[in-house]
């Protein structure tokens, strides 16, 4: 019935043996800001758990213009100390700030649209994840690929996602969340777009959203639809209607499917508009 | 189930408490050392009611496990409350009428005086996001912001009115 | 009056409560606990509307810090309505559901444990064999023949004094129509709303040596939750202590009698203290709201901006069960004319039943639908006439004196005064003949429409 261990490894290297022992008969946990709420409810009724904090993933490490990110970092830390842009205002989005302390970047890849910020802004930094396990060793992944459908992913059984790496940012970019409240609000949308350009047009752009679909997604067509523009308004308003339209959004008590439709590509405009500005 | 002996220091004091394990810090400080102004409202990390203080940090205590405070220093509304009187972030909630029926208090003061040990002198907009994760049905929010920036004035010897 | 010297009146007084809120020194019901305390966890219908065909507790039993289950057979009194206080009836709402349940999220079987833990697992490990039956979630289909029969009385509406509704009958409607320069019609539709409160509804029943029963509760209504708990545990008010009027939020979410009554029997039963708390999902998911209206207006307006005559068919969703809304739809019927001088008023207010979650009080119950609903509506025949909203309202104000659809003289007005100073405050100019209106007479008013008979109201 309830939790017979909570495991707190130490070291990275105890926290893989943990889990080649004990299987996924054991609950993973970086913040708990997902999990205790269900072991609270006793929805969930782990018999082992492992908890992260204590696991050496804690970190913010600037790497050569970008930045490596634990997967337990505290998102506070990562609003505090990332350097790139983009990050503080995703995480500036997400809860309150007793929550912002707890929650882990890592925890965040796991969150259930419409929650979940980070990644929006990953997938627009071009992040990879490194997934590490004990018999297997490491492997790095494309955030766009890490995503697999709504709360699945490419995360094998025996792996733990350990690390979010964050290569040096180019071009210009822009967050913008669409929620009801400004602060500590479920998103309607979100929009993360960075955009290089070169000889006034863009050469390579990133279009990501979140919260219109079953999990955070990078709009592949409305990138394709400004690639090799100059950012003209009928450029941008050409993305955004193709955003509207590859965006898979559902109806929840926060917005209807069709509004959050509508809302993709008035924010996918005005992010746009904000880096071609 | 095997329980086991967490210590840490509360309110100044070192403390053992026996829990079993994932016991929450909002549970075993409730339930196992009878400290109770800490309120629980949701159990599940949404309303802010159970806000403390750990190593200077507003932490949400009802989903954070207590082995994780283990060495560590946890501050909650007692802890605050000074012998006589009152703390000044209490004095003026009192006067600005920043409580009504009492359940939100401890989690806004707290999370209230973890912002202002860190931004002793923050504009409305920094209170209002401070306090953000902490939900009140009663009074609303203003009277709440109004408590902060006037011990926020207070403290820079501009005592008085200046919330309005 | 003036000459008396004020000690309160004009000064902020702090809150008598408030050293206590602030040092967290306020006891709550969470805040209590006893040694031996046990758990109780509820087995909910997982069905808007289903017969009970049986319930198995065999695998609850075997989970470890089990102490017993409970159903209706262990009830007393099962059948009751909290306002049977004030005479309203029949009982109608059971404490554990007996045959049927009528809404998703409806109490069918208690389960008390040692461990609140175990408790939630052997609460989940009840098996309740249902078979669904259709559901009706809307309050005019839930009138229509052919629609499921929620009540044993053979309709799904509350009956007053012998009627399908609650009815106000003032003036003659028909004459009042034909007299109208204009007809405005409308419909409004107040949402159900859950209070919210940051404190769950909760209480905690404790046997004394003396035989005696106390229950900490956080109810807003006292004496209504002890009164309802003797009745239905058939025990003299007596052995019944409330100790309460420490509430975390209420709202009017806080004054029905739901976990006071189980919990007490519980307590009886087991000779230990027992706590019912609702976790933050049943407080959204089965407490009661606000109740939802929908409500149409039929007004006739003459050119100078009168209401002479006012139509009004309105249904109120009660949900499963009364609760407070009959009640609630009587100051509902009574309010909707508005504070308004209407001499010729026909109000149908009914308290129909559906599959949903039971409504009840909120702020103002009744009345602030009927608020919302007027005051839309007098916008709304203020712009169909073109109008200025503050004078269309002048003109319409009660003053004292006036006689209420409901047979009561106005002896308290100052409507006119508010709305001069509502004006004020939103500099919003008035000519000189709207400011020298008042409360008190119909000076620089324009003449009052009479009633066109004075029918007896039926």
């Amino acid at each position: 019935m309830t939790t017979q261990a909570y495991f707190r490894p130490r070291s990275l290297a105890e926290a893989l043996g943990l889990l080649d022992e004990h299987g996924p008969a054991m609950l993973v946990m970086a913040g708990g800001t997902l999990a205790m709420p269900l072991i609270n409810k006793g929805v969930s009724r782990p018999e082992k758990v492992m908890g992260l904090r204590q696991a050496g993933l804690d970190y913010v490490r600037p790497v050569d213009g970008g930045v490596y990110i634990g997967a337990a970092a505290p998102l506070s830390r990562v609003r505090a100390e990332s350097g790139v842009p983009l990050l503080a205002e995703a995480v500036k989005n997400v809860a309150g700030w007793a929550v912002q302390n707890i929650a882990t970047a890592g925890g965040n890849l796991f969150a259930p649209p419409p929650a979940g910020d980070l990644a929006v802004a990953l997938l627009a930094l071009d992040a990879q994840v490194k997934l590490a396990s004990l018999k297997r060793g490491e492997r790095l992944v494309p955030l766009a690929e890490f995503f697999t459908g709504f709360l699945t992913n490419c995360l094998d059984p025996d792996e733990l996602l350990v690390e979010i790496q964050v290569p040096k940012p180019a071009g210009k970019s822009v967050l913008l969340k669409y929620g009801r409240l400004y602060t500590n609000t479920p998103a309607i949308v979100s929009v993360a777009v960075r955009v290089v350009t070169e000889n006034g047009r863009a050469k390579d752009v990133r279009i990501a959203l979140s919260a219109v679909g079953p999990h955070p997604f990078r709009a592949r067509q409305a990138e394709a639809a400004l690639t090799g523009s100059s950012l003209d308004s009928s450029a941008i308003a050409a993305a955004a209607s193709a955003a509207a339209a590859e965006c898979e959004p559902h109806t929840d008590p926060i917005a209807s499917a069709e509004y959050r439709r509508r809302m993709t590509g008035v924010f996918v405009q005005r992010a746009l508009a904000q880096v071609a500005a | 189930m095997a329980s086991k002996i967490v210590t840490f220091t509360l309110n100044g004091r070192e403390t053992e408490v026996m829990v079993k394990p994932l016991t929450t810090l909002a549970k075993a400080l409730r339930e196992k050392l009878g400290f109770t102004a800490t309120k629980c409202g949701c159990y599940e990390g949404n309303c802010g009611s159970c806000t403390v203080i750990v190593n200077g940090e507003p932490v949400l205590s009802c989903i954070l496990p207590v082995e994780e405070v283990e060495g560590q220093n946890v501050l909650t509304l007692e802890g605050i409350t000074p012998a006589e009187g009152l703390h000044p972030l209490q004095q003026a909630f009192h006067e600005n009428f920043a409580i009504q029926c009492g359940f939100c208090s401890p989690g806004m003061l707290m999370v209230s005086k973890a912002l202002l040990d860190k931004n002793p002198h923050p504009t409305q907009a920094e209170v209002a996001e401070a306090i953000s994760g902490n939900l009140c049905r009663c009074t609303g929010y203003d009277p709440i912001i109004a408590a902060v920036l006037q011990v926020a004035a207070g403290s820079n010897g501009n005592q008085g009115g200046s919330h309005e | 009056m003036s000459d008396q010297a004020l000690n309160t009146v004009g000064k902020s007084e702090l809150r008598r409560d408030g050293l206590s809120h602030v040092t967290g020194k306020t006891q709550y019901v969470d805040d209590i606990q006893f040694p031996d305390m046990l758990y109780l966890k509820m087995v909910r219908s997982p069905l808007h509307h289903a017969r009970i065909l049986g319930i198995d507790f065999s695998e609850a039993e075997k989970v470890p810090g089990f102490v017993r289950a409970f159903t209706y057979k262990d009830v007393p009194k099962n059948l009751y309505t909290i306002l049977c206080l004030i005479g309203v009836g029949p009982d109608e709402e059971p404490v554990l559901a007996e045959k049927e349940v009528l809404y998703k999220g409806e109490q069918i079987a208690a389960v008390v444990a040692q461990s609140e833990e175990a408790a939630i697992e052997a609460a989940a490990r009840v098996k309740v064999d249902l078979e669904e039956l259709p559901a009706v979630f809307d309050v005019e289909e839930a009138l229509k023949p052919g629609a499921p029969i929620l009540k044993p009385w053979g309709t799904n509406y509350f009956v007053y004094e012998g009627h399908h509704c609650r009815r106000v009958r003032y003036g003659n409607i028909e004459q009042g129509f034909a007299q109208a320069d204009y007809i405005v019609e409308g419909c409004y539709e107040p949402k159900p709303i859950e209070h919210a409160p940051l404190e769950t509804t909760g209480c905690i029943a404790k046997p004394e040596a003396n035989g005696r029963i106390t229950v900490y509760t956080n109810t807003q209504a006292l004496y209504f939750s002890m009164d309802n708990t003797a009745l239905i545990l058939n025990v003299p008010f007596n052995k019944l202590h409330f100790v309460g009027g420490t509430v975390g939020g209420g709202f009017g979410g806080k004054v029905d009698v739901i976990v006071e009554p189980i919990a007490a029997l519980a307590a009886m039963h087991t000779g230990h203290p027992v706590k019912y708390l609702y976790t933050r999902e049943e407080e959204f998911h089965v407490s009661s709201t606000r109740v939802a209206y929908r409500i149409y207006f039929k007004d006739g307006v003459s050119k100078d901006g009168h209401i002479v005559a006012r139509q009004v068919t309105s249904y109120a969703d009660s949900g499963a069960y009364n609760r407070h809304t009959p009640y609630a739809v009587t100051k509902h019927a009574a309010n909707i004319s508005g504070p308004y001088d209407i001499p010729n008023v026909h109000i149908d207010a009914h308290c129909v039943y559906t599959n949903r979650v039971p409504t009840s009080a909120m702020r103002g119950f009744g009345v602030t639908s009927a608020s919302f609903a007027t005051e839309l509506q007098i916008d709304k025949i203020a712009r169909k006439l073109g109008m200025d909203p503050f004078e269309i309202r002048l003109i319409n104000a009660y003053r004292n004196g006036d006689m209420r659809p409901y047979q009561k003289v106005v002896g308290d007005a100052t409507l006119v005064e508010v709305i001069q100073a509502a004006a004020g405050m939103a500099h919003h100019p008035l000519s000189e003949r709207f400011q020298a209106m008042n409360s008190w007479d119909r000076a620089n008013s324009p003449a009052r429409p009479e009633p066109v008979s004075a029918e007896k109201r039926s």
